[in-house]
């Protein structure tokens, strides 16, 4: 279970103060599929990055299961953000040195599992999200929604409690875009993986359980 | 347009600060080393030059003995000749200061009645100079001139003592008056004395000898020449008094070659940190490039707007450079006329002449570097394709792609190097030499891509296998991001190669030297005016003290050596005569083939011999002679067997082309001499190549009795140092003279070499420290480019331990890369200075003595700054900001 107590997240650009998020109370529960909603700059993405443990929150506490996020020591941390979650970003998501299938075999790697092992996973992933036969090309080879599946890829690989994903359809094309919630709602029910999706598509809306709306950091309703 | 595109671009500079200066600073530096040496080397030229003019003054031709006085009754024949406008004796000598001042001074001992028309204008104010003076000139024989400059420097007035070295003795002048040069051209920057000539020669112990005798002709010069050389007996020679000057030039010719081409590699160097610069900024701007070609820009343009950053960089670089190597000239002129004074002549140059010509040579070399350097890459961006999104990866591609072409010409380089080494010159600097170490240089710097991309390849599987995905990543980015990392890669490459070769080369040198003075010179003491400044050839020997000497109980030889410089073929030689006879006893030189004690003989087989002895007024010596020519093959009557043997130095024999059996022709006193060379021996001095022959020889065609110096060989060598200080104690109150052991005479060319090659290491630094700011900017430059895929990878669970890991590696390995290259690089370079570059500048044939040393210290050295380098920015970047990076676009 996720829990956000009064979570503030103020940004300082020069003299101004930008309250991203606002005494925020949000619980959510394991193997729930939340769908995020608001404006562009209502604090989506810093939302996220705060339940991702990208991002340190300036006032509240951030409760995983119980256990505060801020106590923990960066290794664990680390681990939190290697095995507990994965996370595909609004934009930009993949190493442009590596091939996909080594972007995604990437977290495995550094779970420390071997290449082979990393390898042979990561092309089955890469086969779920509908890339196999693309392993081989480096980020720049590859298309927009085919560089955020392999994201998807990459998310799912270490087999996380939790996925995050901020505007994983936003460059997309409808059907495309309509294939990557599928596969969201498919991982949800088959595997009940918890998942925090923002989106702006009425359609992430009904696929998930719950539809939070924000509003200038603010939750509505 | 114009005005707006390049504020575009000055903008850029200023975005990244840091880069920018280090590039700038780096360009800076290689200039100001230039522009210092240039600067120091043409002072203490023009020093030199001025005065040799200033002596020279109005004097068309000048009449002179090589290495030997003239005559005094020349004089009067001379001047009686119809082509003889006016005709001028002088002799002149440099002497030393013995006061608080112990500088060098130049003593022209003139006839103040033949003066006038030479030069009187330049050194006789009439203003200045009273009557009184003159007369006290021609009348008191301790009287001089002294020069506005020195009385000004020693606080000196009219009627004040000034003690003088001449040679071993102590001698008291008096100030009778004070002079001034109305252009005020001073010989050795001032420190003149002018005497009377006849007290000059009492004083300089050349009584009935001058020097020279300039002349003012009547008639067309050839005619005049030809008049003149007629009316003189064989083995005087009618010369043009500037000539003194181009054989100066040429004596140090190859010294200051050596120092701009070294001075060159730090600006070689900094050209590289240009290129990178430009490089990077056409990789950062690519979207911009695209943007703006989209929306109408030509290729031209975004040329043009490349260059002129890097031109930015190489103005404002050069101007600083500039600034620095003007402060920086001065301390090079202290070391460089430390250097010349030792090496070849007095040389007292203290000001920097801030010459606009070389200033605008090391600037327009500057800004001509940076164009060429911002050249590559601003064309790079110009062929561009017009597309909005351009990836870095596609850049990186082509690098890739090309890095076995770039391989190739880089062995292409290599074989041109290989033909310029093997290429023959036959006078002048050593071209074909420098372009081939500069080709060298430029191979190993073109193997670097596909060197880099070969090691990370090569090494991923197996650090991986060590270091985990740390291992792995770090390789990969090292192959993966060439066009950002291998130009500074090869840059330090090339920076570590040059120091590695020069330390190699000076090492091997100083070995050899130092294996030379124990095998070629002998002797328990080395006992003379002057044991070390051949320079100082008019620095005697007291008669006296050798009769002592050879009274001494100690003493079981005495080597007598006697040295003049002669002009031969437009350079300067070293004739030198001594007792072969004891060296074939004792040992001493070392000779690059045949027998050394049988050449030893022959040249110390000398018909009519003895000389020496009857002059010196000890008769015993002559039986040895008669001993040693009964010996002689049955006095075959041959003129070819009846030439006399003489000895020549390997860098004569290399430089003229002459080998064991041939013959020299040498001009002398009693005209030319041909004379058979009987062997090559190998000789390090640096004044220049030298000819050996008996002391006896010598004395006969010199008609010179003068000693410099003598080695005693004692009867028990373990009493050297109790027999050292008795001479000094003896003679060291008396006359100035040293006594050296073996050892001293080895430290102390030790020390004069140490100080030689003291800016030549000063040189090579500043290269390297330009090439460790290409590192620190490659590197903080890479990693902050990389901010986002560290955040990436922090996001997706690497720890900060393996981040920090994976640039380590990647540093690491650049770092050894580099050391690599460059150790490779260096060693065949230093192969290319030791037996190519300097054996056909000076002559020498120095053996290889490598030295381990230097090829861990700059590993170490590299190491540690390319792994601190990276670790700085990484270390930054790793600091919790994750989510702010990875939204930055
Ligand atoms: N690193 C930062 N520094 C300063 N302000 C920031 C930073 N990150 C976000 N903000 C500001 O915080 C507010 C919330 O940003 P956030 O990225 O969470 O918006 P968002 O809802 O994801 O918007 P979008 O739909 O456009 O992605 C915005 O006003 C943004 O400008
Ligand atoms: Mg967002």
């Amino acid at each position: 279970m996720i829990e956000l107590v009064e979570v503030s997240k103020v940004y300082h650009r020069g003299p101004e103060v930008i309250q991203a998020l606002d005494h925020l109370n949000v619980q959510i529960d394991a193997g729930e599929f939340v769908a995020i909603t608001g404006k562009s700059g209502c604090g989506k993405s810093t939302l996220l990055h705060i339940i991702g443990g990208l991002e340190s929150v300036s006032r509240g506490k951030v409760l995983l299961d119980g256990c505060d996020l801020a106590q923990l020591r960066e290794p664990a941390r680390t681990e939190f953000r290697r095995d507990r979650v994965g996370v595909v970003f609004q934009s930009f998501n993949l190493l442009p040195l590596l091939t996909l299938e080594e972007n995604v075999a990437l977290p495995r790697v550094l779970q420390g599992a071997s290449y082979d092992q990393a390898r042979q996973e990561a092309a089955h992933w890469l086969g779920e999200v509908g890339l196999s036969g693309r392993q081989g090309h480096k980020p720049h080879q590859v298309s927009g929604g085919e560089m955020q599946r392999a994201a998807i890829a990459r998310a799912l690989i270490n087999q996380p409690a939790v996925i995050l994903a901020d505007e994983p359809t936003g460059n997309l094309d409808s059907v495309t875009a309509a294939q990557i919630l599928a596969l969201f709602s498919h991982l949800h029910r088959q595997w009940g993986k918890t998942i925090i999706l923002v989106s702006h598509a009425p359609e992430a809306g009904s696929a998930a359980d719950r539809v939070l709306r924000l509003a200038d950091g603010r939750l509505l309703a | 347009m114009r005005a707006w595109l390049f504020r575009i671009s000055f903008s850029h500079l200023a975005q990244y600060p840091g880069r920018t200066l280090l590039g700038i600073l780096g360009i800076a530096l290689g200039t100001a080393v230039y522009l210092s040496i240039s600067l120091a080397a043409a002072s203490a030229l023009q020093s030199f030059q001025v005065g040799v003019t200033a002596v020279a003054g109005q004097a068309e031709w000048r009449i002179q003995t090589p290495g030997a006085p003239l005559d005094e009754s020349l004089f009067v024949k001379v001047r009686r000749l119809a082509s003889v406008a006016a005709a001028a004796p002088a002799v002149e000598s440099v002497l030393s200061l013995a006061g608080v001042h112990r500088g060098p001074v130049l003593l022209l001992g003139i006839d103040p009645f033949s003066e006038r028309p030479f030069r009187d204008y330049e050194f006789a104010h009439a203003g200045v100079l009273s009557d009184t003076a003159w007369t006290e000139v021609l009348t008191r024989p301790d009287a001089v001139l002294v020069s506005g400059p020195l009385a000004s420097l020693l606080g000196l007035k009219v009627g004040d003592g000034l003690a003088v070295m001449v040679g071993p003795r102590r001698r008291a002048l008096r100030v009778a008056g004070i002079f001034t040069s109305r252009r005020g051209l001073y010989p050795l920057d001032g420190a003149v004395l002018l005497m009377d000539i006849g007290p000059a020669q009492e004083l300089l112990d050349r009584v009935g000898g001058l020097d020279y005798i300039d002349v003012i002709g009547a008639g067309p010069p050839a005619e005049v020449q030809k008049r003149l050389q007629e009316a003189l007996p064989p083995g005087v020679e009618v010369v043009r008094p500037s000539a003194q000057g181009s054989r100066t030039e040429g004596l140090v010719a190859s010294y200051r070659l050596n120092l701009a081409v070294l001075s060159a590699i730090a600006l070689f160097v900094g050209m590289f940190l240009i290129y990178q610069s430009v490089t990077l900024s056409v990789v950062r701007r690519r979207r911009e490039i695209g943007l703006l070609r989209t929306l109408g820009m030509t290729p031209g343009q975004v040329l043009l707007l490349f260059l002129a950053e890097g031109l930015a960089s190489g103005l404002v670089g050069g101007l600083l450079g500039l600034g620095l190597g003007v402060g920086l000239a001065r301390g090079v002129l202290a070391v460089m006329t430390q250097n010349l004074s030792s090496l070849y002549m007095p040389v007292a140059a203290q000001e920097v002449g801030v010459q606009g010509g070389l200033l605008l040579q090391a600037w327009g070399l500057a800004v001509a570097a940076t164009l060429l350097a911002a050249y590559l890459p601003a064309r790079e961006a110009a062929r561009t394709q017009l597309r909005a999104v351009w990836h870095r990866e596609e850049l990186e591609e082509i690098i890739e792609s090309k890095a076995g072409l770039i391989f190739g010409w880089g062995l292409v380089a290599l074989v041109l190097a290989g033909v310029g080494a093997y290429a023959k010159i036959n006078d002048g600097p050593p071209w074909p030499g420098f372009v081939a170490a500069f080709l060298i240089l430029l191979g190993f710097a073109l193997f670097t891509p596909l060197a880099a991309r070969l090691l990370g390849q090569g090494l991923q599987p197996v650090l991986r296998k060590i270091l985990g995905p740390a291992g792995d990543l770090g390789c990969r980015y090292l192959a993966g991001a060439m066009s950002r990392s291998a130009v500074s890669i090869a840059a330090l490459a090339c920076a570590l190669g040059m120091l590695i070769a020069v330390t190699v080369m000076i090492g091997s040198f100083r070995q050899t030297v130092n294996d030379w003075v124990s095998r070629a010179i002998s002797g328990d003491i080395f006992f003379g005016p002057a044991v070390f400044s051949t320079a100082a050839y008019d620095q005697y020997l007291p008669p006296e003290v050798l009769a002592e000497l050879r009274q001494d109980p100690d003493v079981a030889d005495i080597y007598l050596y006697r040295c003049v410089r002669i002009p031969f073929k437009h350079r300067y030689i070293l004739v030198i005569g001594g007792s072969f006879e004891v060296l074939a006893r004792h040992g001493g030189l070392w000779f690059r083939q045949g027998d050394t004690r049988a050449i030893m003989e022959r040249v110390g087989r000398v018909e009519g011999g003895g000389e020496e002895e009857a002059i010196m007024g000890q008769g015993p010596g002559k039986k040895d002679y008669t001993a040693t020519m009964s010996h002689d093959d049955n006095r075959k009557p041959e003129t070819e067997n009846r030439k006399p043997s003489v000895v020549i130095s390997e860098p004569l024999a290399e430089t003229l082309h002459l080998q064991e059996g041939g013959t020299i022709t040498l001009p002398t006193p009693s005209g030319p001499q041909t004379l058979t060379i009987a062997g090559v021996f190998y000789d390090y001095r640096t004044d220049g190549p030298s000819v050996w022959m008996d002391i006896s020889l010598f004395r006969r065609f010199w008609r010179d009795t003068h000693l410099n110096a003598v080695r005693l060989y004692l009867k028990d060598p373990a009493r050297v140092p109790q027999v050292q200080a008795r001479l000094q104690e003896r003679y060291g109150d008396r006359y100035r003279l040293l006594a050296l052991s073996h050892r001293d005479l080895r430290n102390g060319i030790l020390r004069i070499f140490d100080e030689t090659f003291a800016l030549t290491y000063a040189l090579e630094g500043v290269a390297v420290v330009v090439a460790v700011f290409g590192i620190i900017t490659t590197f903080l430059v890479l990693i902050r480019e990389r901010e986002r895929d560290l955040a990436l990878l922090q996001a997706i669970g690497a720890s900060r331990r393996q981040i920090l890991g994976m640039v380590l590696v990647e540093s690491g390995l650049a770092g050894g890369l580099s050391f690599g290259l460059g150790a490779a690089c260096g060693s065949v370079l230093s192969l290319l200075l030791i037996f190519v570059i300097n054996k056909q500048a000076f002559g020498w044939t120095i053996q290889l003595h490598f030295t381990p040393a230097i090829y861990w210290q700059t590993l170490i050295l590299v190491l540690t700054l390319s792994l601190a380098a990276a670790a700085y920015p990484a270390w930054r970047a790793i600091q919790p900001h994750l989510a702010a990076i990875l939204k930055e676009e």
